[in-house]
This record gives structure tokens, sequence and C-alpha cells, in this order.
């Protein structure tokens, strides 16, 4: 697959219209290859448990039964409604934190002029670089010294601190795009900063805000790492922590329940997707930035 | 009157100057404020963290009694006497350059594909990033686990052309390759920013290529690459750092442990295991900055390295 | 009563590097006054100074003699179009107008009753409900305008407000802003680099360049009397000649020809000078001295008047010469030039001019 793409630049190629039909067969394939195995998760789903393993790479399931939802929703001592409605807390708390306090320093940073602006964003642009681990175990002293360990608290509140810079720096870049004339204009009517802030540039930048939001959204709720080193008590799990628990607690039998479970975690994700794909895609495009 | 006149401006100006520096502190002020949050957590949580962890990578500790200064006993131990530190390093770094070139090619080529404005783009563009965006969650990495079992999807696949599979999972040989996979598999978000800086190149460069006759290999080795150079090199360094941070995955498929025999211990996970299974969090401070210089190792190449392979305008 | 503007040696530094360096400046109370200069003259760092955009390095801003330059932007006074016209794009037309009353605090019902008057005046009551982006860039322009009327400040500021409109638009809208001036009476300074717009619009001129007045003064007077070579060549259309002559008695020798000029001349003779002579001030064998016979090269019939450019005798420069209303002439015609020792003007080495 790789190698073709050597003979794609051309411009002209000698028969357009079978380039062109060659170029979508081959599209099409690696669509299918990637899509593959998720749609085999679905089907997988569907199946009684002993079809699943057993030579069927097959995506039709021989008979169709749905009872691994209910199954595997139920299917530890606390329900996947329990762990559904505590990531949802904390994905909306993270991604009202994230946009509030990012916006605020991105205009800091974007519009106005301070002692050590440089400095600060240099800084600033610098922890995008520094991996978790290094402020991790502090952090976790921290936060246990607060008597906060068990709790939602120590993945919602770093949110509220702007902690990650890819938020900042996203809006920096949407910010310095709206014309400064326009923040001059309001300080001759009148405007404080925060008014300019909050009345025009806020209200101008509803495309920027909206992809800090989705994206904020889809990692928290994707989040592993935290809620397992801070949360132990299964009442207070997220979604992703339950589908471990329920790896640990089943055996090879109930597979298809925790495709199910599996299947529903993602279902947020996939309807962010399918709503704000340009979103998500333009926001990846202009910063560049990736997790 | 004349006098007058002339005295005005040095005596506004000694009037001034107060509120001159009000006028510089307002302007501070109001920066200040809104940069507040972000100064608190970098002081809170960034930089303070940062800075405890570096003291606590000399100490011994475990969480419930004080740290116990023991000088660099933490660093030494795990170059000389810890077999697990290097395996994992062994593990990670074969995963660091194997994942990122070909997640890197596979995107490049695709985008490569996907160039121009031709039909249904923003369908494949949107399916290709799909895997992207929902791959660092736990469901991937169980669905993952279970392609590559023993009697999973891929050897069936085999199966039905007469090969039997092993068991890519639970062998030592092949776990590692399972992970590998797994980050190709998302290429969906370099291959965006690659397709981003295709489309800066002006498309009259390739016309007077082609007038030239330079042929479509030569093209893309002569205009294309050189002209992405920078967005390769950022892809470069992000999905490096990326790779360097990988943990989901490995955790889930080999159930927390990094087995079988340390095959997938990533250095994250044996981190994780350390400070949060055995609590020997001085241990761990120290394994943390041993992955910062790591990682500023491979930047700082990468950054060096540019001078030889990355175009520049100017 | 309207409202004095004075500036005392004031300056703008961004770093080491001097923007505006010492202007001194009076801005007659009630004067519609033009800040005009090739780009990076510092035209609009100026107004901007002025506004409270920019902060003031050094020197005094003084409006109606009281110190304005640590005093907000809001404060002042003042109102400002904008080049872009920085008109709000997510309000509405309505609130464009009505955003800096509202951000003042004023009562719904004035605001409401200042909104509605300025539309009325500006023609713009049928758009107050739409989006910047549905209005045409004339449209837009007069929602500008209106968005500095409703504030009732003592101050217009206007930069460069109609270089993004056609030409056609430009001319109406010149007259307006006229209009507007004599109506209002406010004082208002407006920013250009358009010759034409400040000439016809102002009632004072500050030419700028470098950071520095180069002079000021009603258009008249920098017509007929500029200061120095650089406001000779910068006022007027097409641009004044210049050549170089040297002193001889109480005249100037011009290649091999005394030129009387109009003027006692003091210099020793043998100085070197630069003798200016605007194209409209040359006639062809008409009176006044002689300068000369020269070949036609060019030919610009404007309907109006013709425009010739000539080249003199020996190794000059070509001359431009602008003739009343429709001539019959040809490229490669020979002409004799004359002109009016009274309309000529002479600088020193240094650019400044020879006064009377």
């Amino acid at each position: 697959m790789t190698d073709a793409s050597n003979n794609m630049p051309g411009l002209q190629p000698k028969h357009p219209r079978l380039t062109s039909t060659l170029r979508h067969a081959l599209l099409i394939a690696v669509c299918f290859v990637m899509i593959y195995p998720i749609l085999w998760m679905l089907s997988g789903s569907l199946r009684p448990p002993e079809e699943l393993f057993g030579g069927d790479a097959g995506l039709v399931p021989s008979q169709v039964t749905i009872s691994a939802y209910p199954d595997g929703w139920f299917g530890l001592q606390i329900s996947f409604g329990r762990f559904f409605v505590n990531s949802l807390i904390i994905a909306v708390l993270s991604t009202i934190g994230n946009v509030l306090a990012a916006s605020l320093v991105a205009y800091a940073f974007a519009r106005l002029r301070f002692f050590g602006q440089r400095f600060w964003f240099a800084l600033m642009l610098g922890t995008l670089m520094l991996p978790y681990h290094v402020t991790l175990i502090p952090q976790y002293v921290l936060f246990r010294s607060l008597d906060m360990v068990n709790t939602w608290w120590p993945l919602i509140l770093p949110k509220y601190f702007a902690v990650d810079a890819f938020f900042i720096f996203l809006m920096v870049q949407f910010f310095r795009g709206i014309p400064r004339e326009l923040d001059e204009a309001a300080r001759m009517d009148g405007c404080s900063p925060w008014r300019i802030y909050w009345k025009i540039i806020l209200p101008l930048s509803m495309p920027v805000l909206a992809t800090a939001a989705i994206f904020s959204f889809i990692w928290t709720w994707e989040d592993f790492f935290g809620p397992l080193i801070y949360i132990s008590e299964m009442r207070n799990y997220t979604v992703q922590l339950g589908l471990r628990s329920f790896i640990d607690s089943s055996g090879t039998s109930s597979w298809n329940e925790l495709f199910a479970m599996s299947v529903l975690s993602l279902v947020p994700i996939f309807l962010i997707f399918l709503f704000f794909q340009r979103l998500l895609i333009e926001g990846i495009a202009t910063t560049g930035m990736k997790r | 009157m004349a006098e007058q006149t002339l005295s005005r401006p040095a005596a506004a100006r000694m009037r001034a100057s107060p509120s001159r520096l009000g006028a510089a502190m307002r302007r501070n002020g109001a920066g200040y404020l809104f940069l507040a949050p972000w100064l608190l957590g970098f002081f809170l949580l960034t930089l303070g963290p940062a800075l405890a962890s570096l003291y606590l990578s000399f100490t011994d500790f475990d969480l419930l009694t004080t740290p116990e200064f023991i000088g660099a006993q933490n660093y030494v131990r795990m170059v000389t006497q810890d077999p697990k530190f290097a395996a994992s390093m062994k593990v990670t770094l074969l995963y660091v350059l194997l994942s990122v070139p070909l997640k890197l090619a596979f995107a490049l080529a695709v985008a490569m594909l996907l160039n121009r404005g031709m039909q249904g783009l923003p369908v494949y563009r949107a399916i290709f990033y799909l895997p992207s965006l929902l791959g660092t969650s736990v469901a991937i990495a169980v669905l993952w686990r279970q392609l590559f079992a023993s009697d999973g999807l891929v050897n069936s696949l085999l199966a039905q052309i007469g090969i039997e599979g092993p068991s890519w999972i639970s062998n030592p040989n092949y776990s590692l390759y399972t992970l590998v996979v797994l980050s190709v598999w998302q290429f969906g978000s370099p291959m965006i920013i690659f397709l981003a800086g295709l489309r800066q190149i002006p498309t009259d460069m390739y016309e007077a290529a082609s007038l030239d006759g330079a042929s479509p290999t030569r093209q893309f080795l002569r205009i294309t690459l050189p002209l992405l150079s920078p967005v390769v090199f950022f892809n470069l360094v992000i999905q490096t750092i990326e790779a360097f941070k990988a943990f989901t995955p490995a955790f889930i498929i080999s159930g927390g442990s990094g087995g079988p025999i340390n095959s997938t211990l990533f250095y994250t996970l044996y981190l994780y295991q350390e400070a949060f299974g055995y609590f020997r969090m001085g241990y761990a401070s120290a394994l943390a900055w041993v992955l910062v210089i790591i990682i500023a190792i491979f930047t700082a190449i990468s950054f060096l390295s540019t001078k030889y392979w990355v175009h520049h305008d100017d | 009563m309207a409202t004095r503007i004075e500036l005392k040696r004031v300056e703008k530094r961004y770093g080491a590097f001097d923007v505006i360096r010492g202007i001194d400046l009076e801005i007659k109370p009630g004067a519609f006054t033009v800040f005009v200069g090739p780009s990076g003259c510092g035209k609009s760092t100026l107004l901007r100074m002025i506004a409270g955009l920019e902060t003031i390095s050094d020197g005094d801003l003084l409006i109606d003699d009281e110190r304005m330059n640590d005093v907000a932007a809001a404060k002042r006074g003042i109102a400002m179009v904008f080049q872009s016209y920085a008109l709000y794009p997510h309000m509405s037309v309505y609130k464009n107008l009505a955003f800096g009353l509202e951000t003042a605090g004023y009562p719904r019902a004035e605001v409401d009753r200042r909104v509605r008057a300025a539309a009325e005046t500006l023609q713009i009551t049928d758009y107050l409900q739409r989006k910047p982006r549905a209005l045409s860039g004339g449209q837009r322009q007069r929602v500008a305008i209106g968005r500095s009327i409703v504030r009732d400040p003592r101050i217009f500021l206007f930069d460069e407000p109609l270089s993004n409109l056609d030409a056609e638009l430009r001319v109406q809208m010149r007259v307006e802003i006229s209009k507007m001036h004599e109506r209002l009476g406010n004082t208002m300074i407006y920013v250009t680099h358009d010759q034409v717009e400040a000439m016809t619009m102002a009632d004072q001129i500050v030419v700028l360049r470098g950071g520095k007045v180069m002079q000021v003064g009603s258009p008249l007077e920098l017509y007929n009397a500029p200061a120095n070579e650089f406001v000779a060549g910068f006022i007027g259309s097409p641009k004044m000649n210049f050549m170089p002559v040297k002193t001889e008695g109480d005249g100037v020798m011009l290649a091999g020809q005394r030129l009387q000029v109009g003027h006692a001349l003091t210099a020793a003779p043998g100085t070197p000078l630069t003798l200016g002579i605007r194209p409209e001030h040359i006639s062809v064998g008409g009176e006044g001295a002689s300068l000369g016979d020269g070949r036609v090269e060019l030919v610009e019939h404007l309907g109006g008047s013709t425009v010739l450019h000539v080249r003199p005798a020996g190794d000059r420069n070509a001359l431009a010469v602008v003739l009343p209303g429709q001539q019959p002439c040809r490229t490669g015609d020979t002409v004799p030039m004359r002109v009016d020792p009274a309309k000529c003007h002479l600088f020193n080495p240094d650019g400044s001019a020879l006064r009377h």
C-alpha cells in the first residue's frame, strides 16, 4: 500500500479515469480494512456468546440477540448506568473548565499586553512537550493530602486551571485571526478588557470554543489513566474503569457482553464524531496537534 | 501668559507620573487577571510538582512515611540492577521506532491518495480519522485483545487461507507487534495534518514540473517531500512524544502486567506498577525524569537533524 | 463651542524605533483637519495616539487644555471610524450602533432614540436588523459613521475610511462626510494618503513625513506656498517639476539661460538651488520668462486639459506641462515653454523653500 504513494502525485496521468477508479478502489479497500474490526465488535455484541469464537470472521450473526446488552449492563455489582452518569458528570464539568479557563488565558496571550508576556507564552508552549508523568506523583500526593483521592476532583479541578496547554494554544491561534480593529472599536465604545472578551471575542469564537469543548469532552471520556490511579471505589467508577473491571471479572464466556458494553462506551464519541467531525478535523489541521 | 504656557507641560508631566504608572499597572493587572487560572495551575500543578518529583527521585518514598534522601541510588539501581527497567526501555524504544515511522508513512501515503479535492474526500477523511478518535479508549484495547486472540478474528481470517496463526497476544515474540498495528491503525490525525500541509503546496509548482517533464516519482521526491518536510517534522515530534506516553492498550491487553515475559511492558506501564503497585514513589519519580530526559533527547535530535532534511522558505 | 486639540512635543517609540518624532500641533476648534503623507509617515499612529489606542511615549496631548495622555480611550469623548469599519460581525446594525451607549449604561429608551435618529440621518433605518455581512460597502461605511455619531462625541477621527470603496462611492461619501462636518461643526481629524481627498475636504492639512510635521496650512496655502520641496511635490497633480539651478545675480541659471525669478535673491552667485514649477503654470508660447524649447515626448488628452511630457534641449529631465482645454499637439513637436516668474518656487539644498 505504501509504495503506491509514489505514483500518486502525478497531475496528468495517462488514463485519468482508470487512475481515479483505481484510487477509489484502493481507498475503499483501506476504509473497509480499518472499519472492519469495529463492525466485527458490533456484530459480536449481537451474537450468542458461543458463536463469537469458532472461526467465523463474518459480520452476520446466525441469530441476532440483544441480550448481551442488558446482561452486560447489570453484569457488575453496580450497573453501567452509574458509570455512564459518572463519566458524563466528569466530562461535562471538565469541558466547562477547559473552555472557560483556556479562553481566558488565550485572550490574555492573544490580545492583552502585559509584562513578561512572551516569557509566559514560551513556558506555556513548553508544557505542551512535558510528559504528565513528571507531575504525576507529587500531584497524587497533593490531592491525597487534600483528601481528594477516590473523588472526582483530581480529574476535574486541573481543567479549571488550564493545565492542558493544547486548548490555550488552539484558542490563541483562533483569537489572533479576529481583526484587532474590532477590539479597538470596542475600546472606543468604552469596553473594559472583560467586556471585550465576553461581548466581542467569545461570540466570534464559537467554532473554536465548540472544537475545544468537543476534544475536551472526548479526551475526558476516554481517559483511563486518571481514573485508574485516583478512583478506587466502584460507585465512583467511570465507564472506562467499568470496562476494565468487566474484563477482570468475566471469563471468555461473556465476551459478547464485554463487546456490548464496549460498543456502548463508544456511542457518545461516535455521535459527537457524526455531528461535529468537520470541527474536529479543522481543529487538528489548524493546530497540528493530536493525542 | 507666556510663562504659564511654558510651565504647563512640565507641571502636567509631574502630575502625570503616578497616573501613568497607574495606567501601566491597570494594563498589566488586566493581563495577569486573565492569566491567573493558568499561572496558578502552572505553579501548583505543573512546575511545583515537577520540581517535587525531581527531589523525590533522590529519595526513598512509600507515600506513607516521609521521603528519605538516598542520593542517586534510584538512578544507579535503575541502570545496574533492574532488569525490568532495561526490558521496559527496550520494549518502548522498539515500539517508538517501529510504530512512529510506520504510522507516518501510512498517513502520508493515504494523504497523497486523498490529495487535491478528489470526490468523496470528506467522507474518506472522516472514516480514516475515526480510529484516531476512538483510539485510546478501553473499548478499542478490548477489541484489539480479541482480534489477535488465538481464536480471534485475525486467526479466523488466516484459517480461511489455510494458515494456522499463532496466539498473537500471549506469544512474547508477537505481542508487541499487535500494539504497533494498533498504533498504525490510528494514522488518521497525522494524515489530516499532512493533508493540510499538502494543500499549502501551490498547484502551479506541479504544473511547472510536469511541463519540465518531471515524472510523478521525481515530483514527489523533489517537490512534495521537501515542501512537506516541516509538516513531517512536526508530526514526527508529536507522534514520538505520544508513542513514549502510550499506556492504555498495553495495560488492557496484558491485563496490567506488561506480559507475557515483559514483552509489552511499556515504560509508562512499568512506572505505573512501581508507583501505584509497589508504592515505590521515589523510584517511580526517577523513572519519570529518565522518561523526560529520553523524550528531550529524541526531540533535540529531531530538531538538530532538521538542518539536513527540513526545507525552509527563507 | 467645539473642541481644541493640542500636541506638545509628542513622541512615539517602539523599542529603539521612532515613529513619531516630537510633533507640536494645534488643531483648531471645529476645523476639519486632514493628516496626509506617504505610507509609513506616522499619520495613522498619530491619530491612534489621539484616540487613546496607542500610548504616548513622550510629550503631552491636551484636549480642551486638559492633559489626556493617560485617560482611557472611551473617556476622551472621541469617536473613531476605522479603515475596515470594524463593525461587530455578530451584531445587527442596530446593536452595532447601540453597543457603545449600552456599555456606557444609557437607559434603553435613550439608546433607542439616539440609534433611530442616527439611522435616520444616515438613511440606514431599513437595514437596522441586518447583520453587517448583508450590507454593501457603502452601507457598512454609513453604519460605521452612524456608530460614531450616536455617542455624540467631542471629536471625530477617521482613519482612511474611504480606501475600501470604489471610486464613485468614494466621491459620494467624501461629500457626505464634508456635509456632516458642516452640519455638526465638531472638530474632526481625517487621515488619508490621498492628496486629492486632503485638498477637497480639509480646512487644515497637516503633511507628515518620517514622523515629523512638514507643513500645516489650508489647502491653498500648501499649494501656493509649500514650505519645502517635499510638500511641493506631494501636493498637486501631476507633480511639481523640479530642476537643479544655480543663482546668478537676482535670477537663476537654467541650462545656460538666465531666468528672472519674481523675488530678490540674497544667496551668493553660483549657489545650487532647486527650481520648482507646477505643470499647470507652464504655458506654451504664452507670456512670461522663457524656459527654452522642448520636444514633446508624450501627449495625454484628458478632455478638459492636456498633459504634455516635454524634454527640454540639453540633458535635462522631461517636464510635465498641463495646458487648458484640448490642444493640437503631437509627439515630436517642438514647443517654446514659458512661465510666470511669480509662480516659480525655489528650494535650498536642504529642501526648505526660499521665501518671498
